[in-house]
């Protein structure tokens, strides 16, 4: 039998290359919903982990987590006004490609480029409705590429509520323990901004010296620790969530609901 | 049978392992031996590739012309790894985090084109499955040693229980942040296959 | 003398001669029976140099050579630990302070910051430690591959083995010395024959493996100085940010000169490298082609850099000029020192030439244009000693082509 003709050639060619489709489609269509689904689980895994909700550094179960990303109020924030875009799909924001703005060299401390115009956030309301956490994904280049996380505030929008980076290539060990929960609890309860809205907390080299806004560097990784002041800067400064944060805190006849609750938690700090 | 299967399995872990003797597979045995728990997972996507790989190239082998016999092989090959890609991601989505990229390179590993291209060509399914079985393991067991050392040493754990309590976490063990960089799995296989030639038995260059 | 060729003799005869419980050990006996004598081996074919400056002569002239640098840079070490106690840090509390408790029990004067023998006894408890484990650790695997591969101890380690303690910081641990110099001794000098057959400056692999190993300590962003609970940014990490932030910070030009600023143990003063590489040169031991075209390289990019506005806004730190860079960091003890070691530079004439020129533009580049690495001396030499047979080949290669051509010609 001979294997070279050329009606041989192609008939082999194309026998493989429809099985190969074949198995290559079913295996991609019969697993996308499984796939989708750990995709958004690890997103709202991280939003809670940031939210203090689930331990930082454990595992919670699949179920655990759909239970408590429930109570998540999921909110598009527009960056410039600060204003609540009520229509706007949150499943779409963050994949549409219109959804940017450049940004100057001086507007750009967390050295990222451009920054979307519209943001995804994620509340956390107790039961009357106040909010209790407020989760802000945040962006930002270390030493070596891009470190994305989320930085949760408490009810004050003054204070740290938990900070986690869930993706970034800083070099393991150094840089890399940005993701060590150890390392992000120092973030827990330090003031983030002061009372006009400015970002204060920042990490230090060596030990903080002031409890209040500093935070214990991390030894050997000066660079890493200055692209994290960087994106911190930048998200909670004016061009980031500062707007949204300023009407958030003065929009008290805004939304009825959240008025009286907030009063008095700014009392009690 | 039995002879066959010990040849087929046995044979590549040690005496005549794709790695250590045959020098393949070096790239990826660099990148994916941080930890165990990747190497561990990329020790069962090759094992599962090299040996589906093999029966499928086996099956066709007598009816492959000669001119494309290396594009089907490297087809048969990709369909499989894009198979594994697809299950990772969606029965162990943070294995698959981490492995990212290496999992779709399992298709640029020699050793599963090699075995294709040497034996499954010439040799029934059966056997080539075995063959596979073996090879793949035989890299298996290079990426686990290594990720062994890599990660106690580099991390202080061991599939990602602790064993040496870093400095970091409060414990005193000082990790060494060479391990961690791919140079160290070099200088790994390096001195393994230093020790191998010089005390294993039947391994040396000039037998 | 006569004594001890006798003792030399009993010994080998009773433990290390063939057959005998130690024989295993022959290099161990050769090694000090060498050190002692000259070898009566002889050379037998009929035609022979022979030259006083053999290979033990010449290492014993680089060591000669680095104690400049070693002792200003115990000097050093007390100094800047002194200068800090004296502005309120508090002495080191872990086994160097008990040695230095002990001393200042009867010499109290080591703790002051003006007494020069005081700061050098300060040092000096810093230093020793780190030389003994270097030596006991190296010697250790000198001796076991001399006894595997059946030839003699060599002097090459005595040099290997100073080198190593003067470029690491003083506050190292130890267990991080021996880890170190056994990476260096066996990956980068053992397993590719031992001392004239490495590629690679063995000292400088040391280095390198504490610097990828252990970057969290020796990465080069903190001090290192012998007090406790003190670290600040060393003087070329504020040069990262600049001549002006160097300058606030109250370094000078002639402190970096003298080498009384903070730094690795032996590497701060370009005075000391200086004096070094003067006996290197005049005993011919060195060759000065490296050291002057590596000088060259360096300070041309330099004032290159420095003189263009364009280079000097994106990176601050070329702002420094050549001066800065000359006396700052290890540019100079790598120089006179590192680039120089037969062994790992380019042999040829011309290849000197080229070596020495891209290692010194390289070191500026690094220093000047990569945020990560303040300090690029070390892995630049690393990469000269890589691409040091490269160019031997080439300059080799044209060599022949161009005589080829003259034949051809006649």
């Amino acid at each position: 039998m001979n294997n070279e003709s050329i009606f041989k050639t192609f008939g082999v060619a194309t026998g493989v290359c429809v099985v190969c489709a074949i198995i290559v489609s079913f295996s991609s269509v019969a697993l996308k919903g499984l796939q989708d689904q750990n995709k958004l689980l690890d997103k709202q895994v991280n939003v809670l982990k940031a939210a203090g909700l689930v331990p930082t550094d454990g595992k919670a179960t699949k179920a655990e987590v759909a239970e408590k990303f429930k109570t998540a109020e999921i909110v598009v924030v527009d960056l410039a006004t600060g204003a609540v875009v009520a229509d706007a799909d949150p499943n779409k924001v963050e994949s549409d490609k219109t959804n940017v703005v450049a940004l100057t060299p001086e507007q750009d401390v967390a050295k990222i480029k451009t920054a979307p115009k519209q943001a995804v956030v994620y509340r956390f309301n107790d039961e009357t409705g106040a909010l209790k956490t407020l989760v802000l994904p945040i962006s930002g280049t270390g030493l070596w590429s891009r470190m994305n996380g989320f930085l949760s505030l408490n009810a004050d929008l003054t204070t740290v509520a938990g900070l986690v980076f869930y993706e970034h290539g800083e070099t393991p060990g150094l840089g890399g323990e940005i993701s060590n929960p150890k390392w992000t609890a120092k973030w827990n309860g330090k003031t983030a901004v002061d009372e006009t809205g400015a970002p204060v907390v920042k990490v230090v080299k060596g030990t903080a010296t002031d409890a209040a806004t500093e935070v214990d560097g991390i030894s050997g990784a000066t660079l890493t620790c200055n692209g994290v002041n960087g994106t911190i800067d930048f998200w909670l400064g004016p061009n980031g969530y500062g707007p949204y944060l300023k009407t958030l805190r003065g929009d008290a006849p805004a939304t009825e609901a959240e008025a009286p609750a907030e009063a008095s938690e700014a009392s009690e700090n | 049978m039995n002879s066959a299967v010990k040849e087929n399995i046995v044979q590549p872990l040690f005496k005549n392992n794709p790695v250590f003797v045959q020098l393949l597979g070096i790239c990826s045995a660099l990148a994916v031996t941080t930890n165990l728990n990747n190497a561990f997972t990329m020790t069962l996507a090759v094992v599962f590739v090299t040996a589906f790989s093999n029966v499928g190239v086996s099956l066709i082998r007598k009816i492959i012309p000669g001119s494309i016999r290396m594009i089907v092989e490297m087809a048969i090959i990709a369909t499989l790894v894009i198979l594994v890609d697809q299950i990772l991601k969606a029965f162990s989505y943070n294995l698959s985090k981490q492995l990212s990229v290496y999992v779709g390179l399992i298709i640029t590993n020699c050793i599963v084109m090699g075995r294709a291209e040497a034996f499954a060509i010439k040799n029934g399914p059966t056997v080539s499955l075995l063959d596979g079985i073996g090879n793949g393991l035989g890299y298996g067991v290079v990426l686990m040693i290594v990720a062994f050392f890599r990660e106690l040493f580099g991390f202080g754990t061991l599939f990602g229980f602790t064993v040496l309590k870093t400095v970091n976490n409060g414990g005193w063990y000082v990790p060494n942040g060479l391990m961690v960089l791919a140079p160290a799995a070099f200088f790994l296989i390096g001195g393994i296959i230093w020790v191998l030639k010089t005390y294993g038995k039947g391994m040396q260059d000039d037998e | 003398m006569k004594f001890v060729r006798k003792a030399l003799d009993a010994t080998e005869k009773r433990f290390f001669a063939p057959g005998k419980p130690f024989a295993f050990l022959y290099p161990l006996y050769d090694a000090a029976d060498t050190f002692f004598f000259t070898p009566n081996a002889k050379t037998s074919g009929t035609c022979a140099v022979r030259d006083c400056v053999d290979f033990k002569r010449m290492m014993i002239t680089v060591v000669l050579a680095l104690l400049p640098c070693a002792l200003t840079g115990m000097y050093n070490v007390g100094l800047q630990a002194n200068r800090l106690m004296e502005a309120g840090a508090t002495a080191p509390t872990d086994w160097h302070g008990a040695i230095l408790n002990w001393i200042n029990g009867f010499y109290p004067a080591i703790f002051e910051p003006t007494s020069v023998v005081g700061c050098f006894l300060y040092g000096l408890v810093y230093f020793l430690p780190i030389y003994i484990v270097t030596m006991i650790v190296g010697l250790g695997w000198e001796i076991l591959f001399a006894a595997i591969n059946k030839h003699e101890v060599n002097e090459g380690f005595f040099v290997t083995g100073f080198l190593f303690p003067l470029i690491v910081p003083a506050t190292i641990p130890l267990w991080q010395v021996a880890l170190a110099i056994s990476f260096g001794v066996v990956i980068g000098k053992e397993i590719f024959g031992g001392t004239g057959r490495n590629f690679m400056n063995p000292a400088l692999v040391a280095r390198a493996f504490l610097f990828f190993a252990y970057a969290g300590q020796i990465s080069g962003d903190q001090v290192w100085t012998a007090v406790d609970g003190v670290s600040k940014a060393t003087p070329l990490s504020y040069a990262s940010q600049g001549v002006d932030a160097l300058t606030n910070a109250g370094y000078t030009q002639a402190s970096a000169f003298f080498g009384t600023i903070p730094g690795s143990l032996g590497e701060t003063s370009t005075l000391a490298c200086l004096i070094g590489a003067a006996i290197l040169l005049l005993t011919g031991v060195a060759s000065w082609r490296i050291m002057a075209s590596m000088f060259v390289g360096g300070m041309g990019l330099a004032a290159i850099f420095a003189g263009c506005p364009s280079i000097t806004e994106a990176f601050p730190a070329a702002t420094l000029g050549p001066v800065w860079h000359f006396v700052l960091g290890g540019f100079a003890f790598g120089m006179v020192f590192m680039a120089t070691d037969p062994v790992t530079a380019a042999a040829t004439k011309v290849g000197q030439y080229i070596y020495g020129f891209l290692m010194g533009a390289l070191v500026i580049v690094v220093r000047a244009m990569n945020p990560a690495y303040p300090e690029g001396v070390m892995l630049v030499i690393l990469f000269g000693n890589c691409v040091a047979p490269l160019i031997d080949y080439t300059v080799v290669n044209a060599n022949i082509r161009r005589r080829v051509k003259r034949l051809e010609a006649r």
